[in-house]
């Protein structure tokens, strides 16, 4: 809490790619290519796209549950080593809270099994895990009496509590959020994001926050990361990329996003999607070549379908990886 | 940190005095309290509470109850010998005085054969369904999390057994093996292990892929210990609804294969081999030579009433 | 279309090798099984060796096992001593009684089953239900051998009616079908009991789908409603109707052994009793190899049927 600001996390070309069937052929499916991100102690690192993007196999990628193919990554000034199965020990420095309430929880297991099971395994004995637990169920506002419980007998919001309760029991540094409020109502997402904060400012976690909802990663982040097909296209601080946004997509996703307020109505002049363009996402299994984006792009140049864009370094924590700016009055300089 | 601006206040809804939100405060507790209270039902007595509320399936298990416990007591309820009678007395009728359920073309006690046949075809249907449960669970959930090549051969392995009709399998394994109760025991086992793999494979599958098992990995479990702990208390859901209803096709296999002459030597007194042996008499006693083919029946349906009814208890949980 | 049907031809050749090595296996595997039916304990020491070479019984163990396969894909298994034929010949008069048998048991079954579970499964909580339910349970419950000795008991002692045993199929319609009442009623039972409750599980199943509603809501008869809910709900009537199929053609060795009647059920059985070992490998391998055939024709019908079967990306 001393060194906030400092980067707890570093990604430096991570790739991750998968093997799969496709059509009765073995295709490579790039989930992940050559991502570089980095996360400031006790900050919010928010991770927006639509489905497909890669998002969820980078919170895995990042906690250890899927071995990277390429890339490194650095973790409180260490080298963590992500071509091998991680440690017990590694596990606890980064924790993940998952999507759905329901399928995250063991049906056949009580909430204090749950939360416990964690420092179970880390072999710790019966008194210091009941103490643990009562402790971090405490934090997230569960009543004792809930320890005995099934999931089955706890609402969608306070199954997600215990989900939280379960990352925060090995006391990680780093909390990886994969979609954690999608599936809940919206008066229950305020809530779990108030609990969200909370925890953030009395412990002093990092959060990695990943949603394709915008305007709650406009909320709790605060910088951005925009991730289209596996790449990362654009970043910077929230306000920045909100205010500001460089990259196509990000123009696209932001337009497009429902606002209540009638003067940012973006209904009557649309960003240019002419109709020769694909206005579905393409395949990760066979990605457009150079700029992954240049199907749906409606400032596509010759040079977008040659050569994959940089990133392109425009200030302070802020890039963005497209043609339109290599030119730019920026200086564009490699990573 | 950029001061986030709260969205909604912890009070919100309790009101603007200090009054009113103590007031709120007292009411939360009292709600709290009052959920505190209510017990937490375990997985087990919540079904077994809505097993109770099956009336069928009581009633079946009773009758499977009363079935166990007259082949377990058998000798405290009738004193006549079930393996040696006077052929003086041999086809006597249903009623007959000192035997209730009349005598067979010996003149054993049909009463006493069929209590203590009972252990035998009681025996038949469990012990294997117990076994192939065990066994067939065991390579169902390697095969379900380990996958890859090791999967697919236990599996393609549990296919060729299954290419078999269950009763020739039976029948080609307890002639190779010999005559006996232990042998056909063995032979059911192996013809009940395929289908309970299968199942257990499913489920695995299924499970597998829920991310409270991708959590678990997560605290830096390895495998053997999230399958054991993760994995297995929800597959055996399925194993068990489907095994219980193994038992009764258990029994009637082993009976079939006492029919045919290949389960229990002579002069054991096993229903099926009893069915066989007084098929003859059928037009001289029949009411007598029916009785071990009207018992398997009412165990049979009695089983799988019951297994239904579980099954019914079980499924609305997940 | 074509290319899951291959894999699924694919995959069923090693299962049809893996069966043959079992059935191999189950009856070589005991010392002495394999002669027991030629030699007899007056023979002396040697004159057993003699048998025994003489059958090439002295070989290794896979060396006889290929020699056999080798055999049989020609078409050639063995020569049956005791019965003094061809084993071959045997199991061809034997696999076309059964096949009658199983036919006509699997058309009467799975139809009435059919129609008990369709009736069912569209009057939910009705007394057809409930009757069905009854019905299928005491079809499960029985044994076949308990229900056969009963209508026979019924039929042939008592009312003397219906033959006791033999199947009758050259001497004209009227006398075939004579001879196969009761068999078929003892056989088809279990089948029936089975089809009406998938058939009836299944329909409640679709029935209570979306689609349905909405079907209903585009107003569609009642009529018409149904006929689409029968098509969706045949898929997995068509699973079990095949292993039931696959498992009658198998022949019921308790159906055939009460009723004499002369198919591979009763030919294994008394060929196990006899201890006529080629016999009982031949038969057994016919009828596993039917029953993989059967269900692999009934997997491709489902894929040809239901789209959703063919797979997709994985």
């Amino acid at each position: 809490m001393d060194d906030k600001g400092k980067e707890l996390l570093e990604l430096l070309g991570v790739s991750k790619t998968f093997h799969v069937r496709a059509g009765g052929r073995r295709a490579r499916l790039s989930a992940v290519d050559a991502v570089s991100l980095s996360v400031r102690q006790g900050r919010t690192l928010g991770i927006v796209g639509e489905s497909g993007c890669g998002k969820s196999t980078l919170a895995r990628v990042i906690v250890g549950l899927h071995l990277t193919d390429d890339g490194e990554m650095i973790f409180d000034g260490k080298q963590v080593l992500t071509h091998r199965r991680r440690s017990t020990d590694e596990f606890k420095q980064m924790q993940m809270v998952f999507q759905d309430p329901s399928s995250a929880l063991n049906p056949r297991a009580t909430i204090s099994e749950s939360i416990g099971f964690p420092l179970q395994v880390q072999g710790a004995s019966k008194a210091a895990i009941d103490e643990r637990v009562a402790t971090v169920m405490s934090d997230v506002g569960l009543p004792a009496s809930y320890a005995s419980r099934y999931p089955h007998q706890l609402s969608g919001g306070q199954r997600q509590r215990v989900n939280i309760a379960r990352a925060l029991a090995l006391q990680p540094k780093l909390v990886v959020l994969d979609e954690a409020v999608s599936a809940l109502d919206k008066s229950i997402q305020a809530q779990v994001l108030n609990l969200l904060t909370d925890l953030q400012e009395e412990y002093g976690l990092t959060y990695v926050f990943i949603s394709h909802d915008l305007n709650v990663v406009r909320y709790i982040s605060d910088d951005v990361a925009v991730m289209y097909l596996g790449q990362v296209v654009e970043r910077g601080s929230a306000q920045e990329l909100y205010d500001n946004p460089k990259h196509p997509y990000t123009q696209l996703l932001l337009s497009s996003v429902p606002t209540l307020d009638p003067t940012e109505s973006t209904r009557d002049e649309p960003i240019d999607d002419s109709s020769t363009k694909d206005s579905e996402i393409p395949s990760p299994i066979d990605p457009p070549s150079g700029c992954r984006f240049r199907t749906r792009c409606p400032f596509a140049m010759d040079i977008c379908a040659e050569l994959a864009p940089a990133q392109i370094h425009l200030g302070e924590g802020r890039s963005v990886a497209c043609h339109l700016y290599s030119e730019s009055e920026v200086q564009a300089v490699p990573a | 940190m950029t001061q986030v601006p709260v969205l909604l206040d912890k009070n919100f809804g309790a009101g603007t005095t200090a009054a009113d939100r103590a007031e709120a405060d007292r009411r939360r507790d009292e709600w709290n309290a009052a959920r505190t209270s209510e017990q937490s039902r375990s997985f087990w007595s919540a079904t077994f509470r809505r097993f109770l509320s099956n009336r069928v399936g009581v009633v079946a298990a009773v009758i499977v109850l009363l079935l166990v416990l007259g082949a377990i007591f058998a000798p405290w309820i009738t004193s006549a010998d079930p393996l040696l009678g006077k052929p003086t007395e041999r086809l006597q009728n249903l009623g007959a005085s000192g035997h209730l359920l009349g005598t067979d073309e010996q003149g054993r006690d049909m009463l006493a054969r069929v209590l203590y046949g009972g252990r035998l075809s009681l025996l038949a249907g469990f012990v294997p369904t117990l076994g192939a449960a065990l066994i067939g669970t065991t390579i169902g959930v390697t095969a379900g999390i380990l996958r890859g090549v090791v999967g697919t051969a236990l599996m393609r392995t549990m296919d060729m057994l299954y290419a078999f009709p269950a009763i020739l399998l039976a029948i080609a394994v307890g002639a190779s093996l010999g005559p006996g109760l232990t042998n056909t025991i063995i032979a059911v086992t192996i013809v009940f292990i395929p289908p309970v793999a299968r199942v257990a494979e499913s489920a695995t599958r299924r499970v597998v892929v829920q991310e409270f098992v991708e959590a678990a990995r997560l605290s830096g479990a390895g495998r053997l210990r999230v399958a054991r702990s993760q994995v297995l208390p929800n597959v055996l859901n399925d194993v068990i609804v489907y095994a219980s209803s193994l038992v009764g096709v258990a029994m009637i296999i082993a009976a079939s294969l006492s029919f045919l002459g290949l389960g229990s030597a002579p002069p054991a007194p096993e229903w099926g081999y009893m069915l066989n042996s007084l098929r003859g008499m059928v037009s001289v006693a029949p009411l007598v030579a029916i009785v071990p083919g009207f018992f398997i029946f009412l165990t049979s349906v009695a089983f799988n009433l019951a297994s239904d009814a579980l099954r019914e208890a079980m499924d609305s949980r997940l | 279309m074509l290319r899951v049907a291959i894999t699924r031809i694919g995959m069923a050749v090693p299962i049809l090798f893996g069966v043959s090595i079992i059935v191999f296996l189950l009856m070589n595997v005991l010392p002495g099984s394999a002669e027991a039916g030629l030699v007899s304990d007056d023979m002396s020491a040697a004159e057993r060796q003699a048998i025994r070479d003489e059958l090439g019984l002295n070989d290794p163990m896979p060396l006889r096992y290929l020699h056999w396969l080798g055999d049989a894909l020609q078409g050639d298994l063995g020569y049956s001593a005791q019965r003094r034929r061809d084993v071959s010949d045997l199991l061809i008069q034997a696999w076309s009684n059964t096949a009658v048998l199983a036919i006509v048991s699997a058309v009467f079954g799975i139809s009435i089953g059919l129609w008990l579970g369709y009736l069912a499964g569209t009057r939910r909580g009705s007394l057809i239900d409930r009757v069905t339910g009854v019905l299928s349970l005491s079809g499960l419950s029985i044994p076949s051998f308990f229900l056969a000795i009963i209508l026979l008991a019924v039929f042939a002692g008592g009312l003397r009616i219906l033959p006791s045993g033999g199947a009758t199929l050259d001497q004209g319609l009227w006398m075939a079908i004579r001879s196969l009442v009761l068999p078929v009623l003892s056989g088809s039972l279990i089948t029936m009991a089975i089809t009406a409750r998938v058939t009836r599980a299944s329909i409640v199943d679709v029935a209570g789908s979306d689609f349905v509603e909405t079907l209903r809501a585009k107003g569609l008869s009642e009529f018409e409603v149904r006929r689409h809910i029968l098509r969706n709900a045949i898929s997995p009537v068509l699973t079990t109707s095949g292993v039931q199929i696959g498992a009658l053609l198998g022949g019921s060795v308790l159906v055939e052994t009460i009723f004499r009647w002369p198919g591979m059920g009763l030919l294994v059985f008394t060929a196990i009793s006899a201890r006529d070992l080629l016999v009982v490998q031949g038969a057994t391998l016919v009828i596993a190899v039917t029953f993989v055939l059967v269900n692999l024709v009934v997997d491709l019908l489902q894929a040809w049927i239901d789209p959703r079967v063919r797979g997709a990306v994985s």
